[in-house]
């Protein structure tokens, strides 16, 4: 065990004094990403290279403190905050696209890219990189490789892990290691699939080789109004079930409308109950019939308006609007608290009137705004935490919104991850033999508990229970 | 740690920060640290420590708020409209109220007194004027070298506006007051001519009322917020008559228009505020000024931050360019800062530098051979980076080039 | 049920009682592969089941081979298993929520039979189009594709949840049946072209596609400047026949596509057949290597029959007889550009000191970490994988 200032001396000894921090100023503003809580902060570690990073968590591992890694910070279960005092380290300087292969369709970057910059930077290819969580324009490629992070357009493409073909990461015991390859089907176990979306728990991602997706010629997204929740939710479902694969289907309500059209000025009906943003893509013959037939499908569902983007820009407002509703929230309440379960689309009505009625039960602020093509639920409750109790209550009706979800044979999370803060709700949807399952998975990745601990799975997972090693004296 | 000034950060302005963590990559100095700390949402956190007692307010505090160029690109981007400028300029004014080291006051009184001071800036002008004839600002070293070599020759006898009139040559349509600004009066003269002389044409009075002051944009931005609030007060009374007040430089527009924060009647005040290229566009699009066909030529348009992300002006200069026959041609899709920030290339000069760098890059990228900029500061920093090779110009002096044939 | 003889020493005898021999009468004989030979098969009717199985064979250091229609049973290294663990009991289709676009189906069920079902209602799971007699589940454990994975990804991009009977004997399920999961560590992806090597498979959920109305395959001379020129194709493939890009969407779509490529399409899909050479290859390399890889197999074995997955960056290609030093060649080529060369099926001893894998995984102490965990008495398909494991 180092002592805390051997601890930074020998972190400075890997990366120089000036990209290790341990000021309680520093670590109090890495103490917390997006989401609620926040964690104790041993250090923070900015390296700039795989070497740097494998020196940076074996020297951690020396002084037995865990490795938290962090990208951009806008997660929102906690994934980049720790639980116990941990060495923090931030991907964001290895921000470089290393090399793109426009042929083959793939590229290779750097954990610290932010997931918007490398669709832009791309731009002169006619390529881009699917995964479009709402957070793109700040968010990492590391990041959400750690998340498997999805957005509205993985209805049509599917998430994150649908689109990285490698990883090269520095595992707990400090080695570098490629999971994956540039050609399809690599031999051996599909590691690759577990490290993306596993938070950082079996490794430190520190380059990505990442498929790119080629730019639909043409796109048109449609802006409906609803007089009722259920209105909407029917039209998802018969547009899903008209054979129909929309690039996306997204639904937000009428107290998320408000909220999100007040920032954005995009035209959003604030009169509405709900609303829908549907967009198809693809072949320029087609796109206008497509979009007709939502339109006529809504018209059956009584939508209320229908509007047609006339133009990129005008798109890019109503998108604006839609991936800025995480934030707008803070409009009617400082704090908010939100859930990312998944449940199927033919449930949606159903699950839905259960989590207004939880809503109105526990008498909470809630605003929806969510992926309703993949069914996956964002019920946000917008609260102070700085009133006692508060807290609490919000994340007992959040949990009773969780269980009417998993009840209706849906999951806990479908792009957000499990974190800190659902951990302990692995158990609605999982048996202790599928927990400990997942319990050796990690094992095998991280026997010593190095990386990011006590994430996705809640104590007690494994079967027989180990004494950590990690904190304990040599 | 409790906050002792009434500029103080507000709790519950902190607390509208949800920390979604969007204004991440349009903060510049987030970009080129990839720090925390070196964000708007690390800064406000910080920020939130301190004023709960849960932080110390000591050096490292000082240096994370100091780092900020007070762009505000962050709170164009804020789904929860975060009054972030606003926060930063209250925080700084707390670390000066705290912290009693002579550099700071220093700072503070050259800043808060030195540049609502006339004589002071004339006699600075002199130097300046003087300076140049002789080429000794080719020996100053660093940012504040590149600063100097960006200006303008400044004229002698050093030009002023204050208390001046102009009419138009017909029946006067209206009346508009004009900021002088402290330096934008000696050191930027053309711009105010070109700016009155278009206003002349579309038929109003010009005054430049001789009671106003430095706007005190600077003063705010580095927490002399006493001096700043003394010299918005001023401003109000001075410009009380004039249903418009016209503003050349975007910096003092950004700042007048936040007046409400400062004085009593500032909010009044700024509304009545228009920046010179949105009066002119304005004036345009009524069809009470010109448009001229196409032809003169391509301009990089370079969007001041406090244009575009504290006013939230973005086409009107287009349209002032497009109007006067140029071809507006986009250089920054996130419109990041020069680096100028005022005072900041003193404080920060190699940040300054990589800032000014990044963006005379992006001019040089689309190959032209002037750009247009709508605030002093950006403009000294565009010539100082671009070297004389390429003119940066005021888009009113454009379209006033235009206007009268030259 | 079955009951394990008492005195079993890992040879190849296991008693079993009058109930699982019923279950193995009712095995159809093609799904029992020739080389099962005399190595008593079970086949369990519940995932439960294989798992006791598997806690038996774990107990006695049985070793434990998986197997589905047979179709794949020469990949990866050989196993000889002391019992065969079928999935021909496990035959069950569980649930298909059209409107969900999810299906249910016990690891057994044949895939035509899958496919046959969801086209009535216009859907796909985007399993191999010639899938002989493989079953759903074989073909997620062996982790193949079919030629629309240029347009819908891999099978795994297709897997949402897997129930596990683990090499620990215990039923695990992972995942979800929700289009979009992140809920723990998704053992359903990892077992995807596992081999075996964590367990078997015995039930799996499938994200379903609507099939488009439109449907078209148009020859063409240039399948890479055609894949260039073309929004999604479904698929782009060259044989020894010539090349031919496979069109989906609308029907005005199609045509529309059809006309850029200036082709003539022939209305619907006609899949190449599968190859039935007896030695058979897979080369992989990333994309843009696909071509040369073409040109260097043509060189190599010019009459060999071969499927080129353009955009995707396979090659299989057959040879009637062993020719080791060409075999080699190509080999050597595919690694010489980052990628692989698999030996899909060969006859015993004719590619002598060939690993079926060729260059095994870089994070091999990972994968042998991750096998201990699912595997720990090394009892499933042990071999399979490259590195032994």
């Amino acid at each position: 065990m180092l002592r805390p200032m051997d601890l930074i001396a020998a972190l400075e000894g890997v990366v120089g004094s000036d990209r290790v921090r341990a000021h309680p100023l520093d670590r109090r503003v890495f103490a917390k990403d997006a989401g609620v809580k926040d964690g104790p902060v041993a250090a923070v570690v900015f390296p700039e290279s795989a070497e740097e990073t494998a020196g940076c968590v074996r020297v951690a591992r020396a002084a037995g403190v865990p490795v938290v890694p962090r990208g951009a910070g806008t997660g929102l279960a906690g994934g980049a905050v720790p639980i116990e005092p941990s060495v923090m380290v931030v991907m964001t300087r290895m921000n470089r696209i290393v090399e793109v292969d426009e042929q083959s369709r793939t590229a290779w970057v750097g954990p610290g890219v932010i997931n918007l910059d490398l669709s832009r930077d791309l731009a002169s290819t006619g390529l881009h990189f699917a995964p479009d969580p709402s957070s793109q324009q700040s968010c990492t490629i590391g990041g959400n490789v750690g998340t498997n992070a999805g957005g509205p357009h993985c209805l049509a493409e599917g998430t994150t892990v649908a689109h990285i073909l490698a990883v090269e990461m520095v595992t707990a015991d400090g080695d570098i290691v490629i999971v994956g390859g540039d050609h399809p089907d690599p031999v051996g176990l599909d590691l690759r699939a577990v490290v993306v979306g596993s938070e950082g728990t079996m490794g430190v991602t520190t380059r990505v080789l990442v498929k790119l997706t080629e730019n639909p010629p043409a796109v048109r997204t449609l802006l409906i109004g609803f007089a009722t929740v259920e209105d909407a939710a029917a039209t998802v479902s018969e547009v899903i079930a008209s054979g129909l694969v929309p690039a996306a289907l997204e639904m937000m309500d009428r107290a998320m409308v408000r909220a999100v059209e007040n920032y954005v000025h995009a035209g959003y009906p604030t009169d509405a109950a709900a609303v829908l943003l549907a967009e198809v893509a693809g072949h320029a013959v087609g796109v206008d019939a497509e979009a007709d037939m939502i339109a006529r499908i809504a018209a059956d569902n009584d939508a209320t308006m229908v509007r047609l983007a006339q133009n990129d820009a005008e798109r890019a407002l109503l998108w604006k609007g839609r991936k800025s509703a995480f934030g707008a929230i803070a409009q009617s309440a400082p704090d908010y608290y939100l859930h990312d379960t998944v449940v199927p689309r033919t449930r949606l009505v159903e699950v839905l009137s259960q989590i207004y009625e939880i809503g109105e039960r526990y008498g909470i602020a809630l605003l929806n705004v969510f992926h309703a093509g993949d069914g996956n639920l964002h019920p946000l409750v917008s609260f102070d935490a700085a009133v006692p109790g508060e807290l609490d209550r919000v994340m007992a009706a959040a949990t009773e919104m969780v269980r009417v979800s998993i009840e209706a044979g849906g999951s806990l999370s479908g792009e957000h991850g499990i974190g800190m803060e659902k951990r302990d709700l692995m158990g609605l949807v999982f048996g202790p033999d599928d927990l400990d399952a997942q319990a050796r998975l990690r094992e095998a990745f991280d026997p010593d508990g190095v990386l990011n601990p006590g994430k996705i799975l809640p104590e007690g997972s494994r079967c027989f229970d180990r004494a950590p090693t990690i904190g304990a004296a040599p | 740690m409790t906050w002792v000034t009434p500029w103080a950060p507000d709790r519950s302005e902190l607390d509208s920060c949800v920390t979604c963590g969007l204004c991440l990559p349009f903060c510049p100095t987030f970009r080129l640290t990839g720090d925390e700390t070196a964000s708007p949402r690390g800064r406000i956190t910080a920020m939130a420590a301190v004023g709960a007692g849960e932080a110390e307010m000591d050096e490292r505090f000082f240096e994370m708020m100091a780092f900020c160029l007070q762009c505000r690109a962050c709170e164009a981007v804020c789904p929860s409209m975060v009054p972030y400028g606003k926060l930063q300029e209250g925080v700084r004014a707390e670390i000066l109220a705290a912290d009693p080291k002579p550099a700071r006051i220093a700072r503070r009184m050259v800043l808060g007194r030195g540049l609502a001071s006339r004589p002071a800036v004339h006699v600075a002008s002199l130097g300046i004027a003087a300076a140049q004839r002789l080429g000794a600002t080719r020996l100053l070293p660093g940012a504040v070298g590149r600063m100097a070599s960006g200006m303008r020759t400044v004229p002698l006898p050093v030009p002023s506006t204050l208390g001046r009139s102009w009419r138009p040559d017909g029946e006067p349509v209206g009346i508009v007051g004009l900021l002088s600004g402290c330096v934008m009066d000696p050191w930027f003269a053309d711009v105010h001519e070109a700016l009155v002389q278009i206003l002349r044409t579309a038929g109003y009075v010009v005054e430049a009322p001789g009671a106003q002051v430095c706007c005190g944009a600077l003063a705010a931005h580095d927490g002399a917020a006493y001096d700043a609030a003394r010299m918005a007060a001023a401003n109000v009374e001075a410009f009380a008559r004039y249903d418009t007040v016209v503003v050349d430089s975007a910096g003092c527009g950004a700042h007048l228009k936040d007046y409400g924060h400062w004085t009593e009647g500032g909010d009044d005040l700024a509304a009545r505020v228009r920046d010179a290229t949105e009066f002119v566009a304005h004036l345009i699009d009524e069809g009470a000024l010109p448009t001229f066909p196409p032809g003169r030529g391509r301009v990089a348009v370079q969007d001041p931050c406090h244009l575009r992300h504290a006013q939230r002006i973005v086409a009107e200069p287009r349209t002032v360019l497009a109007a006067a026959g140029y071809e507006p041609v986009e250089i920054d899709e996130q419109a990041l800062c020069c680096g100028a920030a005022g005072v900041y290339g003193l404080s920060y000069p190699e940040t300054s530098d990589e800032l000014g760098r990044r963006k005379a890059d992006q001019v040089m990228a689309v190959d032209v051979s002037i750009v247009a900029s709508a605030n002093p500061g950006c403009e000294l920093q565009m010539r100082g980076h671009l070297g004389p090779d390429i003119r940066v110009a005021h888009p009113v002096e454009l379209y006033w080039e235009a206007l009268s044939g030259s | 049920m079955l009951r394990p003889g008492a005195d079993h020493r890992g040879g190849s005898v296991t008693t079993l009682d009058a109930a699982t021999r019923r279950l193995l009468e009712r095995l159809r004989p093609e799904s029992v592969p020739p080389e099962v030979g005399d190595v008593p098969v079970v086949a369990p009717r519940r995932v439960e089941e294989a798992a006791e199985v598997l806690a038996f064979a774990g107990d006695r250091g049985l070793v434990v081979g998986f197997v589905g229609g047979g179709t794949q049973l020469d990949l990866g290294g050989r196993i000889e298993p002391d019992v065969w663990v079928s999935t021909a009991a496990l035959n069950r289709i569980v649930d298909h929520q059209v409107e969900d676009l999810t299906l249910v189906v016990q690891a057994g069920v044949p895939v035509a039979d899958v496919e046959a079902l969801l086209a009535d209602h216009a859907q796909s799971a985007i399993l191999p189009e010639t899938p002989g007699a493989a079953t759903v589940g074989g073909v997620v454990a062996a982790g193949v594709s079919g030629y629309r994975r240029l347009r819908y990804g891999p099978t795994r991009d297709r897997v949402l949840e897997v129930v596990l009977a683990t090499g620990y004997g215990k039923v695990v399920r992972a995942g979800g049946r929700v289009v979009k999961n992140v809920t723990g560590y998704d053992l359903s992806r990892l077992a995807v072209g596992s081999m075996g090597a964590l367990g078997l498979i015995g039930e799996v959920c499938l994200k379903l596609w609507p099939i488009p109305r439109g449907a078209a395959t148009v020859a063409v001379d240039d399948p890479e400047g055609a894949l260039a020129e073309t929004y999604r194709p479904l698929a782009v493939l060259e044989t020894e026949d010539g090349s031919a890009v496979y069109l989906t969407g609308t029907p005005e779509q199609v045509a529309a596509q059809t006309e850029e490529l200036g082709g003539v399409g022939e209305p619907g899909h006609r899949w190449p057949d599968p190859i039935d050479s007896p030695m058979r290859f897979s080369v992989r390399v990333t994309p843009r290597h696909l071509a040369g890889a073409v040109r260097m197999i043509r060189a190599a074995f010019p009459e060999a029959p071969l499927r080129a997955q353009h955009g995707v960056g396979e090659v299989t290609f057959g040879v009637e007889a062993c020719d080791l030093e060409r075999v080699v060649a190509v080999r050597h080529w595919a690694e010489g550009h980052g990628g692989a060369m698999v030996i899909l099926a060969a006859s015993a001893g004719s590619l002598p000191g060939m690993d079926p894998w060729g260059a095994p995984p870089a994070a091999h102490g990972l994968q042998v970490r991750v096998k201990e965990a699912f595997d720990p008495h090394r009892i499933c398909n042990p071999g399979k994988l490259p590195g032994g494991l």
